[in-house]
């Protein structure tokens, strides 16, 4: 199968690597192969962190610049620094508000490459439903909502709904319901 | 079968058991410090009696792992690069002894750096020391050479090195595995001192028997596929090919088949010392010219010894320093194909001019930062309180970030933080000066190589303080646990060992022990201890100062909880933004006033203590 590509971006401690495991599993559930590449030790503290999770028959765990399908990043200025690694035509996903985002500067560069860019304030939504961490729950949910790649809702749904633990399950699905709908609205 | 999305560690750790690995050792370092959790975590689940332990420093790994293996068990022992330099003067003699069991040593590389000092490059550790070395493309080939690898050194009688890049250390990869099983080999050290403890005129008999190792070596590695391959079909010839190993390899592998260029021959080495002579030579015969992508240095491309062929780091085609990224690599591709006018894979910029457009955003530089609530902050922050013109020998840690702080002026190497302490003491009084020197290491560095320097600067009389930075954990490379704690990495119990008694051990008569939550307490004790280092009766002073990881130990370390606010009696003046520095404190861009980020706080309430206009208050 074609390999699909995502970059998965934002700030130490928003919890990436939660994000990139509730992704992984679901592609594992579907039976394709998988390859990430993860940021740990120094560059953790405090500092950017990225992610890479390639979905298919990939040998090397890097994505290379102009390859990302799909760059979703829970930090607007993340974003922006991760942005050379989206292809043409590619998919962006911020944490943002969907107003402001993009910046100008960026725009004609995103219009130029014909990459479509979709923004949500998912650390403010996450906030109202009570659950600041969440905010990586709801930029999968915003991402499924449009349906692109691979991975289908359904699927990422029933992944966090098997990964929440016990006392989280309600509310975790709860943000992911509410941020799959706010994405809905926009397609 | 079970399926996992393991990391390249866990990969690294399932194949050590697959292969009946009996002893495990080793020291933190990142990328390589998951591999031992990881082995205990498979051992356990299948009720294996492995030895698992974190070892004192990397030497203290390699020589336990050493006695093993020369007692007849598999034995293995893993550490990131720069650890194989602490490990080296035992790593270098080992080749020559041999070994009965399988010898693995795992040491891993930081092409970047993302995380370490230097981007050394172990496969040349691997030929000054003489080992065989293997060099893996992926977390699931890493699984197999480590099997190979052990198979290897039992055969050849030989310590074999494999050494994962951190692309594959932390890389993730779908992995299946079966059943572990026991290895039930029995220890039976059988004496030989004429091999185990051999003279200088036997180790030249060794070492005439270890370069015919080699050429026995080094003919099995002229047929290793799949580690070791080429792409040609029999009697053709190319105008181009490509020399890779490694990470490097499965990106042009990648890329060759995007780009649909398999007319392009590549010879992969990823067993490339002792060199595979045979095999390279059918390549470089069949090639007009070959490029070289390997990382992180020129070793491959040294023994191809044919430089009116050979493409790379030397011809300028290749950087001399930083991690081969695929954009880098797509780049380097396409200039060596029309150099060789031949049609580029692409007419892509290698994302320049994006990186460019984003260069100019003038995006938040984020800089790696103590934790907030981290005791090592206020630590320092006291130190520079105490005694502002001191000179600052640190060490290798989270605390390497006290640079951010003003505190941290040397970074060298494990323990050279009192080394280099000593050395600048005896600089500044040749000229009779008595220089003012803070040093600073953690608890973990200091057993690791911090007992030797104290002793020496015991010894010769120097004068400095010394504060250790106790956070009872091993917390950069992922919260280890330090030897001040009894805590095995198996859960098991060991020995607890107070630094009081070390420090007093090594001829230290002054030690004090502060808790650097209390700013005010330990700026006076950095100051009485500056007296104590002056007077003539005086000497080294030592102070520990002891408060756990705030991320390691949650609840000890925060004790009570302290809400502060920023009130109106704040000036702005940037004093806590800079000279504290918790990412929790930050200036607001819109309003120009400095702000708490509630949930990045951890309530620790230090920044109570540090506010010149007591601006910041309790809730």
């Amino acid at each position: 199968m074609k390999t699909t590509n995502y970059v998965l971006t934002g700030l130490g401690g928003q919890g990436i690597l939660f994000m990139t495991k509730i992704l992984a599993t679901t592609a594992l559930n579907k039976g394709y192969n998988i390859l990430g590449a993860e940021t740990h030790g120094m560059a953790q503290r405090g500092g950017s962190v990225v992610s890479h999770l390639r979905i298919g028959d990939a040998r090397s765990s890097l994505i290379r610049a102009g390859a990302a399908d799909f760059l979703l990043s829970m930090d607007e200025s993340e974003a922006y620094r991760y942005l050379p690694y989206l292809k043409k035509g590619g998919k962006l996903f911020a944490n943002a508000s969907s107003k402001l985002f993009p910046d100008k500067r960026v725009a004609a560069y995103l219009e130029k490459n014909k990459i479509k860019s979709m923004a949500m304030e998912a650390s403010g939504k996450a906030m109202e439903l009570g659950s600041p961490k969440s905010t990586n729950l709801a930029m999968v949910a915003f991402y499924a909502a449009f349906g692109y790649g691979p991975l289908k809702a359904d699927d990422l749904r029933a992944t966090v709904d098997d990964m929440s633990p016990g006392p989280f399950k309600e509310k975790n699905l709860r943000i992911f319901d509410l941020c799959y709908e706010t994405g809905r609205q926009m397609v | 079968m079970k399926q996992e999305f393991l990391l390249g560690n866990g990969a690294i750790a399932l194949g050590l058991l697959e292969a009946g690995c009996q002893i495990m050792t080793s020291y933190p370092g990142t990328p390589s410090s998951e591999i031992l959790p990881e082995v205990v975590r498979f051992s356990k689940a299948a009720s294996l009696n492995t030895s698992i332990e974190w070892s004192v420093n990397e030497k203290v790994a390699f020589d336990n792992a050493f006695a093993a293996a020369i007692s007849g068990k598999r034995a293995a022992c893993c550490m990131k690069m720069v650890g194989l330099n602490v490990a080296a003067d035992s790593f270098m003699s080992s080749a020559y002894i041999g070994n009965i069991g399988g010898l693995v040593i795992i040491s891993c590389d930081d092409p970047g750096p993302h995380s370490s000092q230097t981007e050394q490059d172990s496969r040349l550790m691997a030929r000054l020391a003489k080992v065989p070395v293997l060099d893996p493309g992926s977390p699931e080939e890493a699984r197999e050479m480590i099997k190979f690898a052990f198979d290897l050194s039992e055969e050849f009688q030989v310590p074999v090195l494999v050494r994962p890049a951190i692309r594959i250390c932390h890389a993730r990869q779908n992995i299946k595995y079966g059943v572990l099983e026991n290895n039930l080999t029995q220890a039976d050290f059988k004496r030989e001192p004429t091999r185990w403890a051999s003279t200088p005129k036997f180790r030249f008999v060794q070492h005439k028997a270890l370069n015919e190792k080699h050429l026995k070596i080094s003919e099995r590695f002229n047929s290793l596929s799949p580690f070791n391959m080429h792409t040609l079909e029999k009697g053709k010839s190319y105008p181009f090919g490509i020399v890779t190993a490694g990470v490097p390899s499965s990106v042009v592998q990648d890329m060759f088949e995007e780009y649909k260029r398999a007319e392009i021959p590549v010879l992969k080495l990823g067993a490339p010392y002792p060199f595979p002579e045979k095999l390279a030579d059918e390549f470089m015969d069949a090639c007009d010219k070959v490029l070289v992508i390997e990382e992180t240095d020129t070793v491959i491309e040294y023994m191809l010894r044919d430089k009116h062929k050979t493409l790379g780091r030397l011809t300028g085609h290749v950087p001399m320093e930083g991690e081969l990224v695929p954009e880098k690599i797509e780049g380097i591709l396409n200039k060596a194909l029309l150099d060789c006018k031949l049609s580029a894979l692409s007419d892509f910029d290698c994302g320049q001019q994006a990186f460019e457009l984003v260069g100019g955003l003038s995006l938040p530089i984020r800089k790696p930062t103590l934790c907030p609530g981290c005791p090592h902050r206020a630590s320092f922050y006291s130190i520079r309180k105490a005694l502002p013109k001191a000179i600052f020998p640190s060490d290798i840690g989270c605390y390497t970030l006290g640079s951010n702080l003003g505190v941290v002026d040397t970074v060298l190497d494990m323990g050279a933080g009192i080394t280099m302490a000593s050395g600048f003491w005896n600089a500044y009084i040749q000229d009779g000066i008595k220089k003012s020197i803070v040093a600073t290491m953690g608890d973990s560095t200091f057993f690791h190589s911090g007992t030797t320097g104290l002793i020496n600067a015991v010894y010769n009389n120097s004068r400095f303080i010394l504060v250790i930075l106790d956070n009872h954990i091993t917390a950069m490379t992922g919260m280890q646990p330090s030897i001040t704690q009894s805590d095995r990495v198996d859960g098991s119990k060991g020995n607890a060992i107070a630094l009081e008694t070390i420090v007093k051990g090594c001829g230290v008569d002054y030690i004090k022990v502060v808790d650097p939550f209390d700013t005010k307490n330990m700026i006076q004790t950095v100051k009485d201890a500056a007296q104590y280092v002056d007077d003539p009766d005086g000497g080294i002073a030592v102070i520990i100062s002891r408060h756990p990881c705030v991320i390691g130990f949650r609840d000890l370390a925060i004790p009570e909880k302290i809400k502060v606010y920023i009130s109106d009696e704040c000036n702005d003046c940037g004093f806590c933004l800079t000279r504290f520095e918790c990412p929790a404190l930050y200036r607001d861009k819109e309003t120009e006033k400095t702000r708490i980020n509630e949930v990045l706080c951890v309530e620790c309430g230090v920044c109570l203590q540090i506010c010149p206009q007591d601006a910041i208050k309790r809730v």
